[in-house]
């Protein structure tokens, strides 16, 4: 049942995302595509991902040599965020505040990850894990509208490289969490199991789980459940 | 946290004030689809004044209720009225016939308050002002200052001005000009 005052509410909410969407497209660079699509490499993997039970599609791919990270929002809803540098979890978690997509942001030395579970997760159980190809500019991921639901955070964990900030990270671990989300604990990564995860691995090209997203490069996706 | 980028935020505070709007729009107006209106423009402005807001710092009534004034004042509306030719969110088109019947019970339930409104009308507007948000929409008289951007003490005088000139007019209504201070 919906009465005026959740009607209110859902079109005022969709008032924000226009507005927002709109400041994104006059304040913000868009990201660069399709350039810069080679992968040098893998990075390690991450251990109990069950991709296909989250909600989030992401893509995954290498990045062209730009400071910190950008978000991007396209006025599709689309929030692109990428990554260059691991220096500022909470700027970056702001900054996809802004965006409309509530985040919490960490990053922690080679090998270590926050301990699980994180929270509650949204859109259905188990845990959104997505290998990140290792590449000298870093990792891009893309949230679609929706993807992480109202009342719902992006948790992004980043095992950093022992071999700098700037560097390809260890690991990330990508998931959507409803409600509250428990803060980081710093714990061992868990030694990969490949037959667990929901992700693959290939050799040389980075990441290649489900592309279906049109010519953006490797991407790793799974519809809401 | 922004009211303006964050629906998380903006969904929690609407939830806190939607009711407390909603009544400040039909103790003002007896036209159901205005007041929807109305509601829904305040919370647009809320959104467009989202930079003024400081969680924590002073009252979130207070700001509100500025912003409500400005919003539901006869000039305002007027310049709304063209606005929304064009507008996005047009309160009036949200509601359905369950709607308007409760914001029909709303306005008969506020009759009270419209008549004790117009009972002030003959008051200088800074002290009317105060009085209105005070008795009428009970805020307190620090929250009262603080939406009228005055400082407590000014509002405090006004509001016994306002009270004494009152006194003097046999109204049925000056009952519920008892706000609380």
């Amino acid at each position: 049942m919906s009465n005026f005052e959740d009607r209110l509410l859902r079109a005022l909410k969709e008032e924000i995302t226009t507005r927002t969407a709109e400041d994104g497209m006059t304040a913000v660079t868009p990201v660069r595509r399709g350039s810069r699509r080679r992968l040098v490499g893998l990075s390690a993997a991450v251990a109990g991902v069950a991709a296909a039970a989250t909600a989030v599609a992401v893509v995954v791919t290498g990045l062209t040599g730009d400071p910190a990270y950008a978000v991007t929002r396209g006025a599709d809803g689309v929030v692109t965020v990428r990554i260059h540098s691991f220096t500022d979890p909470d700027g970056l978690a702001a900054e996809l505040g802004r965006a409309g997509v509530r985040a919490v942001v960490d990053y922690l030395p080679e090998g270590q990850t926050c301990a699980q579970p994180r929270g509650e997760h949204g859109g259905g159980q188990g845990r959104f894990g997505a290998r990140i190809g290792r590449d000298a500019d870093g990792i891009t991921f893309a949230i679609e509208r929706g993807q992480v639901p109202e009342g719902s955070t992006l948790v992004l964990a980043v095992s950093k490289s022992a071999d700098g900030d700037s560097a390809p990270p260890f690991a990330t671990t990508l998931e959507i969490v409803r409600g509250q989300v428990a803060p980081c604990e710093p714990t061992s990564m868990p030694v990969p199991a490949p037959s667990q995860g929901g992700t693959s691995e290939g050799q040389d090209d980075g990441p290649r789980l489900d592309s279906g997203t049109g010519g953006e490069g490797p991407s790793l996706s799974s519809r809401p459940g | 946290m922004r009211l303006n980028e964050d629906p998380v935020a903006f969904e929690a505070f609407y939830r806190r004030h939607v009711d407390a709007v909603m009544r400040f729009t039909v103790r003002r107006v007896s036209d159901p689809h205005l007041a929807a209106d109305l509601t829904a423009d305040v919370f647009l402005a809320v959104l467009d004044s989202a930079d003024t807001y400081r969680p924590g710092r002073g009252s979130e009534v207070a700001w509100l209720y500025g912003i409500a004034r400005n919003v539901v004042s006869a000039q305002h509306r007027r310049a709304a009225r063209e606005a929304r030719a064009t507008g996005r969110v047009a309160g009036r088109r949200l509601m359905d016939d369950d709607d308007l019947a409760r914001m029909e019970e709303r306005i008969d339930a506020e009759r009270q308050m419209r008549g004790a409104l117009e009972a002030m009308e003959g008051l200088p507007e800074g002290e009317r002002a105060v009085l209105e948000l005070v008795a009428i929409d009970q805020l307190t008289v620090s929250e009262a200052a603080g939406a009228l951007g005055i400082r407590q003490v000014t509002a405090r005088v006004r509001l016994h001005r306002a009270r004494r000139a009152l006194e003097n007019v046999a109204s049925p209504s000056a009952v519920y000009l008892e706000g609380q201070a």
